[in-house]
C-alpha cells in the first residue's frame, strides 16, 4: 500500500511541497525575527539623528536575504529537482 | 557624469576697507565654498561680525516667534516680493501685527490654561457631586481633621468605633461612594487607618469654589465652555492674519537670514587689523568668473589665488575636506536623492548616480511589470507632482515616474493588464487563459508532469509564431519556464550589477594610493562573482564536465588564494559566503515581482472563475448582481496590492544597491561633504 502510494509519486510530490513550503516559511520568521531588533534601533536612531534614514535602512535590510535563500532553495525544491525524471 | 565637479582651492585676501563689498559680491555670487578658519594660526585671528549682526538677529528671532505664533513653516513661494517692498513693509509686520499676533496667541494659551484647570476640577469634584455639604465647609478647619473621597464600603459604623466624636456625610453618585469624614484633629491617624481598610481614596478639594458640589461642577463646565467659545474667533483671527502674509512673513524672513548671514560671515574668515583672508573651494571652471567680479566689487584692492595641487594636497592631508557637488544630468538628478539619503560621496570617489538612473528604474519595472499598475502609478504621481512642489518630494516623485514607465514596458513583456487572467487576454486573445485553467482545472495532472511545475511540461507559452512553440511572448511570470528563465536574468543583473561595483571599487582604491586593496581586496571579488554566474550557466548548460565549469572553478579558485594573500589575510576568504549571498540576493527580482503577481492571479481567479459564475448559478452568462460583487472584489484586491506593489519594488532595489553594490566601491572612507556656497538661492525675494 505504502510502497504503491510512493511510486505513484503523489505524496513524494507533496511532501516537496511541503519541504518548499517550510523552507520559504521558516526563512520568514527567521528574518521577521532579525529585523524586529533592528527596525526599533534603527527607528530610535532616526528619530535622534534623521541623517541615519539611509544607513539605518542598509542595516535594516539586510536580514531580508535570509528569506531569498529559502525561496531558492524551495524554487530548486518545486522546479529544479526532478527526482523521477 | 560618474565623478564629482572638480574643485580647486583658492585664497581671497583684502584690506579690511572693502569687507562690505567683497561679502555682498561673494554672497551674490553664491559660489565659493568657504572654509572655516580653525583659529590654528598665530598670526590671524577669527574675524569680527559686522556691526548690524545684532540687529538681524533680533529681527530675525522676533519674526520666528511670529512665524511659530501663526504656524507657518517653509514652503514654496506662491508669490514674490521686490526687496522695496519686503523693506517697507518689515516694520508693519515686525510691530503691530506682530504685536497683534503675540498677544492673541498668548491670550489663547491663557484660555487653554484656564479650561485645563476648570475641566480638572470639575472631573475631581464629580464624584462628590451628592454630599450634602457645601464646597467650602470641606477644609479649612483647626481642631477638625476632614476626610473627603470615595470609599469601597460604607464606613460610619467603624468611624464610630475609634472616635465617637464624628461627623460623616455619604453619597452615592455614578457607581461611586463619596464620604466626607470629620473627627477631632487627635483622632486622625486611627482613622485615616480604618478608612484605608474601607478602600478610602482622598479627593483633593479645590480651594476657592462655594456653594453645593453639584452648582459648582456645573458653573466649571460652562466656564470652560464659555472659554472655548471665546477661543474660536481669536483662532480664526490667527489663520486670517497666516492667510494674508504668510508669503510675506517668508520674504522678510528670507531677507533677514540673508542679511544676517552676510553680517556675520567674517566670523568664518580669518583677520588682522587691516587684513582679511578667506579660504574657499569652488568648481575650477568658474575661478575666472570669480576672481573678475570680485576685482571689480573691490576695486582692485584684493588679491585672489588658486592654490596649486601640492599646496591643496597637503591641505587636505591635514584634515580639510574638499566639497563634492554632484554632476549629473537633469534627468538623472533626482536620482541623487538616493545617493545622499545613504551618503554624500566624497571627492575622490565615484558619484553612483548615473549607476543607479540605469538600474534602479530597471529593477523597479522588473518588479512590478504590469501595464495597468505602471499606469495607476503615473498618473498617481503626476497628480502628487503638483501638490508637492519641495525639491525632496519632487525627485521622489520624478523617481517613481521614471520607474513606472519600465514597469509599463516590463507590464508588455509579461503580458500583464491587472495581473495575469487580467485585462489583456480580453483585449489580444481569448484564448490564452484557458490552457492555463486548463491544467489548474485537472490538477491531478501535476504529480506525472511533476518538475515541470504547475502549469504543464514547458510552462505557459506564447503563441505560436512561424512554427516556433519556445517563442515567449507574452511571458506568463506564474510559469514555470518563465520562472527559470527569470531567475537566470536576475542573477545575471546581479553578476553585472556588482561587476560594476568591483571595477569602481578597484579604480577608486587606486585613486586613494591603495593598490593592495585594489588587486587583492577588490578584483579577486569581482573574478569570484562573475565566473561564479559563468559557472552556473555553464552547469545548467552541460553539467559538471562542461568546459566552462572548469574555467570557472579554476578561476574562482585563484580568486580565493588572491583573496588569502589580501591585506586581511585568510580572514579575508571568510567573506565569501557574502559574495555567494550577495549575488543569490538578486533572486528578489523574481521573487517579490512573483509575490504580487500571485496576489492579482488570485484576485482575478476569485473573481472571474469563482466568484461571478457561483453568483450566476454556473452559468457563464454573469448576472449583474455578479457583475457588480466582482468588480468590487478585483477593485479592492487589486488596490492593496498595488499599494504594497509600490512599496517593495521601492524598497528591493534600493537595498540592492546599498547592500550589494554600494559596499562594493562607495563610502568605504567616510562620505564626503557637500558643496555649499556662500550665498542664497532667493525664492521669495525678486529682484
Amino acid at each position: 500500500m505504502v510502497v504503491e502510494t510512493i511510486t505513484d509519486g503523489g505524496v513524494l510530490y507533496g511532501l516537496l511541497a511541503v519541504g518548499a513550503g517550510l523552507a520559504t516559511g521558516l526563512a520568514g520568521i527567521g528574518a521577521g525575527v532579525g529585523e524586529q531588533g533592528i527596525g526599533a534601533a534603527v527607528v530610535g536612531v532616526v528619530a535622534e539623528e534623521p541623517g541615519f534614514l539611509g544607513k539605518g535602512l542598509f542595516l535594516m535590510l539586510l536580514p531580508e536575504t535570509l528569506i531569498i535563500f529559502g525561496l531558492a532553495v524551495s524554487l530548486i525544491l518545486m522546479f529544479a529537482w526532478t527526482p523521477f525524471a | 557624469m560618474l565623478r564629482p565637479v572638480e574643485m580647486c582651492r583658492v585664497v581671497v585676501a583684502g584690506s579690511n576697507k572693502v569687507i562690505e563689498p567683497v561679502i555682498e559680491k561673494l554672497h551674490e555670487l553664491n559660489l565659493l565654498h568657504v572654509v572655516n578658519y580653525s583659529g590654528a594660526d598665530q598670526s590671524f585671528e577669527m574675524g569680527k561680525p559686522l556691526g548690524t549682526a545684532s540687529g538681524y538677529a533680533e529681527q530675525l528671532i522676533k519674526l520666528r516667534s511670529i512665524e511659530r505664533y501663526l504656524d507657518i513653516s517653509d514652503k514654496m513661494p506662491d508669490k514674490q516680493f521686490p526687496e522695496s517692498q519686503v523693506l517697507s513693509q518689515m516694520d508693519g509686520i515686525l510691530g503691530s501685527v506682530g504685536e497683534d499676533v503675540i498677544a492673541t496667541a498668548e491670550r489663547i494659551a491663557e484660555i487653554d490654561n484656564e479650561v485645563k484647570i476648570k475641566q480638572d476640577q470639575a472631573k475631581a469634584l464629580k464624584p462628590l457631586a451628592g454630599l450634602p455639604v457645601d464646597l467650602e465647609l470641606l477644609y479649612g478647619y483647626k481642631s477638625l481633621a476632614a476626610f473627603v473621597g470615595t470609599a469601597a464600603s460604607p464606613v460610619e459604623a467603624d468611624v464610630s468605633k475609634v472616635s465617637y466624636v464624628n461627623e460623616v456625610f455619604t453619597a452615592s453618585s455614578g457607581g461611586a461612594n463619596s464620604v466626607a469624614v470629620f473627627v477631632p484633629v487627635d483622632k486622625a491617624s486611627e482613622v485615616s487607618a480604618v478608612l484605608s481598610e474601607h478602600g478610602f481614596s482622598e479627593i483633593s478639594v479645590p480651594r476657592g469654589l462655594t456653594g453645593s458640589v453639584a452648582g459648582a461642577v456645573s458653573t466649571l463646565e460652562s466656564d470652560s465652555k464659555r472659554l472655548e467659545g471665546e477661543k474660536a474667533p481669536l483662532q480664526k483671527k490667527l489663520k486670517d492674519i497666516r492667510a494674508q502674509h504668510e508669503d510675506l512673513i517668508l520674504a522678510i524672513d528670507e531677507h533677514l537670514s540673508i542679511k544676517s548671514q552676510k553680517a556675520e560671515s567674517p566670523l568664518r574668515f580669518a583677520s588682522t587689523e587691516n587684513a582679511f583672508v578667506i579660504d574657499g573651494w569652488l568648481p575650477t571652471d568658474q575661478y575666472e568668473t570669480l576672481k573678475r567680479e570680485l576685482d571689480g566689487a573691490a576695486g582692485g584692492r584684493i588679491q585672489i589665488e588658486k592654490l596649486d595641487g601640492s599646496e591643496a594636497d597637503k591641505l587636505v592631508e591635514a584634515g580639510e575636506d574638499i566639497p563634492t557637488k554632484m554632476n549629473n544630468p537633469g534627468i538623472v538628478r533626482p536620482y541623487e536623492l538616493i545617493t545622499r539619503l545613504f551618503a554624500i560621496p566624497e571627492y575622490k570617489e565615484f558619484d553612483p548616480t548615473l549607476l543607479i538612473f540605469i538600474f534602479f528604474p530597471l529593477m523597479f519595472g522588473l518588479i512590478l511589470g504590469d501595464v495597468a499598475y505602471g499606469v495607476i502609478s503615473l498618473i498617481v504621481m503626476f497628480m502628487l507632482k503638483r501638490k508637492f512642489r519641495t525639491p525632496g518630494w519632487q525627485s521622489l516623485i520624478n523617481i517613481v515616474i521614471i520607474a513606472s514607465i519600465w514597469a509599463i514596458i516590463f507590464g508588455l513583456v509579461f503580458g500583464e493588464i491587472f495581473g495575469p487572467l487580467g485585462l489583456w487576454d480580453y483585449i489580444f486573445s481569448g484564448a490564452h487563459h484557458t490552457g492555463l485553467l486548463g491544467t489548474v482545472a485537472d490538477p491531478h495532472h501535476v504529480g506525472t508532469d511533476f518538475g515541470a511545475g504547475f502549469y504543464g511540461p514547458l510552462g505557459r507559452i506564447g503563441p505560436e509564431i512561424g512554427g516556433f512553440a519556445g517563442a515567449m511572448f507574452p511571458m506568463y511570470r506564474l510559469a514555470t519556464a518563465s520562472v527559470l528563465v527569470l531567475i537566470g536574468v536576475s542573477i545575471f543583473i546581479g553578476v553585472v550589477h556588482t561587476g560594476i561595483g568591483s571595477i569602481l571599487g578597484v579604480k577608486t582604491e587606486l585613486a586613494y594610493g591603495e593598490k593592495r586593496h585594489a588587486y587583492f581586496e577588490r578584483l579577486p571579488v569581482l573574478l569570484f562573482q562573475v565566473f561564479f554566474g559563468l559557472g552556473l550557466l555553464g552547469l545548467i548548460a552541460g553539467g559538471l564536465s562542461h568546459p566552462l565549469v572548469l574555467l570557472s572553478a579554476l578561476v574562482i579558485v585563484v580568486s580565493i588564494v588572491m583573496m588569502v594573500k589580501g591585506p586581511e589575510g585568510v580572514m579575508g576568504a571568510t567573506h565569501i559566503p557574502f559574495f555567494v549571498s550577495n549575488l543569490i540576493s538578486y533572486l528578489r527580482l523574481l521573487a517579490i515581482g512573483l509575490a504580487s503577481v500571485g496576489v492579482a492571479f488570485a484576485a482575478n481567479q476569485l473573481a472571474f472563475y469563482v466568484l461571478m459564475p457561483m453568483l450566476s448559478g454556473g452559468s457563464h452568462e454573469f448576472t449583474t448582481i455578479a457583475i457588480v460583487v466582482g468588480i468590487v472584489v478585483l477593485i479592492m484586491v487589486h488596490f492593496i496590492n498595488l499599494l504594497l506593489g509600490i512599496l517593495s519594488p521601492f524598497m528591493h532595489p534600493l537595498r540592492l544597491h546599498y547592500v550589494e553594490m554600494f559596499t562594493k566601491f562607495y563610502s568605504q572612507h567616510g562620505g564626503g561633504v557637500e558643496y555649499s556656497p556662500f550665498g542664497r538661492v532667493r525664492r521669495f525675494l525678486r529682484d
